[in-house]
């Protein structure tokens, strides 16, 4: 499995493995968005050309007073037929490096569904991401969503 | 009097001209309501007064009353030709309709009225992009840095046009004069970084690698680029091509840094003189050991011992193959198979992997029912069972694919992989309704992934079950959607779009299986517009090097398979269109809805009268809400699709939606037989028809000379050619050009009957050549009996007949009205024993139920999941 820096041309292969995985989707500009705004944070995993699992990425745009620049991982998954390398992991760290190092942030946040057990423990255990505050209401259909949040602070340099 | 250059039917007096700049700023400050008030007042006065018409008409357009508004702008600008604003109003409203090219127009018309209107300049330099007319664009550019040369865009935007342009040099100099006088770059500035990024790149493309490393290098050293592993790849790069010893220690960095990267592997070995995708056996020892180190530096990457086994051959590729393999098995790693598929193209390998798996299943077999011995891993066996089943089903030998996938649920029924897979070797085997009720099994062992859950729905479709395949896409589309297909349209799911299209083609819905591939075609309209937006954006970000990328994707966007796919199979439907117009109308008086279209078809109507009422208390402009520029997509008016279908002009659609495929897919030949269907039927000017079709023709034998659809298209051809008369002849260039290079599709010294003959006799072994040589025959016009005859020599021992021809010569039986379809049909249920693709039309009930069948209880413990 190939981990690499995620192209333009990559999108539309990261559009498709989120529609397989995810509930959460979105269309083509706002991973133009994402690409076009932090073009160093989003990595994908793939197979003779095939998008297999993708974290896309960003910087937090409206850091409150007193809050640390921070990034936050809008999407990541891995097709189920490629569970179990690693690659979820992998794609975060290349994020997470490149997230303190070009940005200077100082932790990465994301959300996760309450109900989605599978990815909770992928977060936490495998990770390393512990729950900050659960916003109420946070996706679409009214469902709860954990914050999350792991330190970079041991890659700052 | 009215100030000098004023035309008098412009100028207001002194209190209608305070009015009508209150106008301007409520609309800039999108106070609509008062604004409309405002303008009202004016024209109550001057009823003819063009710029106060045009930005009525423009807020109208905002309040979402757009006819009228356009209207209003149409009449204003007639009554003030020579005005900016009134040119400017309509650009922007253009614009907001994507008409790209008109709205360059009128913001070219406007500048002509006050040519140093930034804002003007600025929406015609994007327009310029979009349209890619690349030396207006440095034109306008220049003006808009001579205009304000303090604002740092407008250096990277001229620095841009000039790289779009190819003129790199021009680029360069504007990016090193930026680069002198900027000031007061704050430390750690990613903006500034990216400048420096792309000033590298244009070092680079320019070939002068030397300079690209010394800024990289000064950059890097003084912390003005601060992306890392942008550095490090481009240093690793250009050291590599400068033949330095440096280049070594930059690669082993970017490994260092992200040893799952094939591409830093790649520099790697290149550097060392080896390349990685053309393996001699005079580096293959030398590439091995670069990898073994490479392995024990990175345990935990796989890269490395991956790419081994690609370099690696005879027991070296044993003895690496035998732990590769054992270990993933015991990790229960599902993508073994699809992992070490790409080396199945070495007969040897493949050879040794099945060896050592099946070495390695012997020693975990037990008698099946007892429990598993503690010396053998359980994990591994099963999963040594599911490896097993792909190597045999990806080698066509489903029965012994389907035994051990049967072993392995015996087992342990409760992995849906074991399921999914089931599904997949009935599909190959020609059995769509048993994968589907497969695959809806693995779906149900976990209701909380959505991957399952897709997959089923897409057997289904492949199944020919339509609305069940929405139900349980359902389950996972957003519950205000008008529907699950209008969700996945929304989201611009190609892969759903590609299934039901073709699903509906299948079932012979010809009017849905247009408008979804039609959709499909809008889904990359929108992707091409979605760039708009960018070309202002990137320059304010610096973030040019991407953004040059993406000019570059969205300029091949229509080569993507979804694309080609759907621009291809709506151009068959077309074309039949053409042939044979009753088939619109007779879709029409049978159509039969099923029941989410008719489910669609009365949410449609329901919505049509929601959005008349609005419209119509819109009319009391009692909201101050902006709309937008940009029209709202119209609700789906054609929910069946038979609007579609009917609308004129087949053809001319067809030749649209196949275009781009002749630079962007002409290596594919089904792109070419379909250009060449549509060019050959098209009635535009008979020369250019003929040459167009002709060029189809030789492009797809330059593919592949033996296709036995280009066998047809070229019978086809010719018949057509040396039937026209002379009055019917185009010119004599023409048929000078038909008679140089017909001979090398087909010799001229014999008949179209022998010819078609000669190539039966060279492909007799191949069922799609049989097949093709009795289209041709019945395009000559032979007998029903003579061509049927010859179709069922496709069922003959010695020639290989795969599924999906034996499917086609089916369907072609059923086209000329056989009497021996029957027969045909249970001959292939003989030759395909798994397959239900021949069964009987009496039989497809039972068996489209047996897909789907699921206990009641099953079904309502789903929901409940779904719900909690």
């Amino acid at each position: 499995m190939n981990i690499r820096l995620a192209r333009v041309e990559d999108l539309p292969g990261m559009q498709a493995c989120n529609l397989q995985n995810l509930p959460e989707n979105y269309t083509m500009k706002y991973y133009l968005y994402h690409a076009l705004t932090w073009p160093q944070l989003s990595y994908v995993a793939e197979e003779d050309g095939k998008i297999v699992g993708y974290i896309l990425a960003k910087m937090e745009e409206d850091v409150a007073d007193g809050d640390e620049p921070h990034g936050h991982v809008t999407s990541i998954s891995v097709l189920r037929s490629y569970r179990r390398l690693g690659l979820a992991k992998r794609l975060m760290i290349q994020s997470q490096e490149a997230m303190a190092t070009v940005y200077k942030a100082a932790y990465v946040s994301l959300h996760v569904r309450k109900s989605n057990r599978a990815a909770l423990g992928l977060y936490r255990d495998t990770l390393g991401f512990t729950v900050k505050d659960i916003e109420k209401g946070y996706y679409a259909d009214g469902e709860d969503a954990y914050a999350m949040r792991l330190s970079l602070q041991h890659l700052a340099r | 009097m009215p100030p000098a250059g004023i035309p008098p039917s412009r100028a207001l007096p002194l209190k209608e001209s305070g009015l009508f700049k209150e106008v301007l700023h409520y609309y800039e400050d999108r106070q609509l309501k008062k604004g409309l008030k405002t303008a009202d007042t004016i024209l109550k006065k001057f009823p003819n007064h063009g710029e106060t018409l045009c930005m009525k008409g423009l807020i109208l357009t905002h309040m979402g009353r757009r006819e009228e508004g356009l209207e209003l702008v149409k009449q204003g600008i007639r009554y003030d030709l020579t005005s900016h604003i009134c040119w400017h109003v309509f650009g922007l409203i253009q614009k907001g309709q994507k008409n790209y090219e008109e709205a360059l127009k009128s913001y070219t018309q406007a500048l002509k009225f006050d040519k140093d209107n930034i804002n003007i300049l600025r929406d015609a330099a994007h327009l310029q992009t979009q349209l890619r007319h690349y030396d207006a664009l440095v034109e306008t550019r220049h003006t808009l840095l001579r205009l304000r040369p303090q604002l740092r865009q407008n250096w990277i935007a001229l620095a841009v046009a000039y790289t779009l342009i190819g003129n790199l040099t021009e680029a360069k100099h504007v990016l090193e004069q930026f680069e002198r006088i900027v000031k007061n770059v704050p430390d750690y500035d990613v903006e500034m970084s990216e400048v420096l990024l792309y000033h590298v790149r244009i070092l680079e493309d320019l070939g002068e690698d030397t300079e690209a490393l010394a800024l990289l290098d000064s950059s890097a050293k003084s912390r003005m680029i601060v992306d890392r592993v942008a550095i490090m790849e481009h240093r690793a790069r250009i050291l590599s091509k400068l033949g330095k010893p440096e280049a070594q220690e930059a690669w082993q960095g970017l490994l260092e840094q992200n040893p799952d990267c094939y591409d830093y592997y790649k520099g790697f070995l290149s550097n060392r003189g080896v390349d990685l995708d053309a393996i001699t056996d005079e580096n293959r020892a030398q590439a091995l050991e670069i990898m073994n180190d490479f392995s024990e530096q990175f345990r935990r990457a796989a890269a490395p011992r991956r790419i081994a086994l690609t370099v690696a051959t005879g027991d070296k590729f044993k003895e690496l193959f035998e732990p590769y393999l054992r270990s993933r098995l015991a990790k229960g790693i599902p993508s073994v198979f699809t992992d070490l598929k790409a080396l199945y193209r070495d007969p040897s390998k493949r050879e040794t992997i099945e060896s050592v798996a099946h070495a390695l299943l012997d020693s975990l077999t037990h008698a099946p029912d007892a429990p598993c011995p503690s010396s053998i891993d359980p994990t591994m066996y099963i999963w040594t069972l599911y490896f097993l089943a792909q190597h045999h089903s990806h080698l066509g030998r489903h029965d012994r694919a389907l035994a051990l996938l049967d072993t392995a649920l015996t087992h342990t029924p409760t992995l849906p992989e074991l399921y999914m897979f089931r599904g997949r070797v009935l599909k190959r085997a020609g059995d769509p309704y048993g994968a589907a009720r497969w695959m809806d099994q693995a779906r149900l062992l976990d209701l909380q992934d959505r991957f399952l859950n897709a997959r089923c729905g897409k057997y289904r479709l492949r199944a020919g079950l339509i609305d069940e395949a929405g139900e349980v896409f359902g389950l996972f589309t957003k519950k205000d959607a008008p529907s699950p297909a209008q969700d996945l349209e929304d989201m611009q799911s190609l892969l759903y779009l590609t299934e039901e299209a073709d699903a509906q083609l299948r079932i012979g819905n010809y009017a849905m299986a247009l408008k979804k591939y039609v959709a499909i075609q809008k889904v990359f309209d929108d992707f091409e517009d979605d760039q708009f937006d960018f070309h202002g954006y990137s320059v304010r970000k610096f973030t040019i090097n991407i953004y040059l990328n993406m000019l570059k994707w969205e300029d091949t966007l229509r080569s993507h398979p979804a694309y080609v796919h759907a621009a291809i199979g709506a151009s068959r439907i077309l074309v039949q269109l053409h042939d044979n117009p009753s088939l619109a109308t007779k879709a029409a008086s049978e159509s039969h809805l099923s029941e989410a279209e008719k489910k669609a078809k009365k949410k449609a109507k329901k919505a049509e009268k929601k959005v008349q009422e609005e419209s119509k208390k819109a009319g009391g402009n009692s909201t101050n809400e902006d709309k937008g520029l940009e029209a709202t997509p119209p609700k789906d008016d054609d929910p069946d699709g038979m609007k579609l279908l009917q609308s004129s002009e087949p053809l001319e659609r067809a030749a649209k939606l196949l275009k781009p495929l002749s630079s962007l897919a002409k290596d594919n030949i089904q792109a070419w037989i379909a250009i060449y269907d549509v060019a050959v039927r098209r009635n535009v000017l008979r020369t250019e028809k003929y040459l167009q079709a002709l060029q189809a023709l030789n492009q797809a034998h330059r593919l592949d000379a033996d296709s036995p659809e280009l066998h047809i298209r070229v019978v086809d051809f010719k018949r057509r050619w040396s039937s026209l008369s002379d009055s019917e002849k185009p010119s004599e260039t023409v048929a000078k050009v038909v008679a140089s290079s017909l001979p090398t599709l087909c010799p001229d010294e014999v008949s179209l009957e022998q010819f078609n003959a000669q190539y039966l006799q060279r492909y007799s072994a191949r069922g799609d050549a049989v097949l093709a040589a009795a289209k041709a025959s019945r395009l000559l016009g032979a007998p029903r009996e003579e061509v049927e005859a010859a179709v069922f020599n496709a069922l003959n021992a010695d020639v290989v007949l795969d599924l999906e021809t034996a499917v086609a010569i089916h369907a072609f039986l059923s086209e000329i009205q056989s009497s021996r379809e029957d027969e045909f049909r249970a001959a292939c249920k003989e030759k395909f024993p798994l397959s239900t693709l021949f069964a009987a039309r009496s039989e497809l009930l039972a068996l489209r139920k047996s897909a789907v069948q699921k206990e009641a209880a099953e079904a309502n413990e789903e929901k409940e999941e779904v719900v909690s």
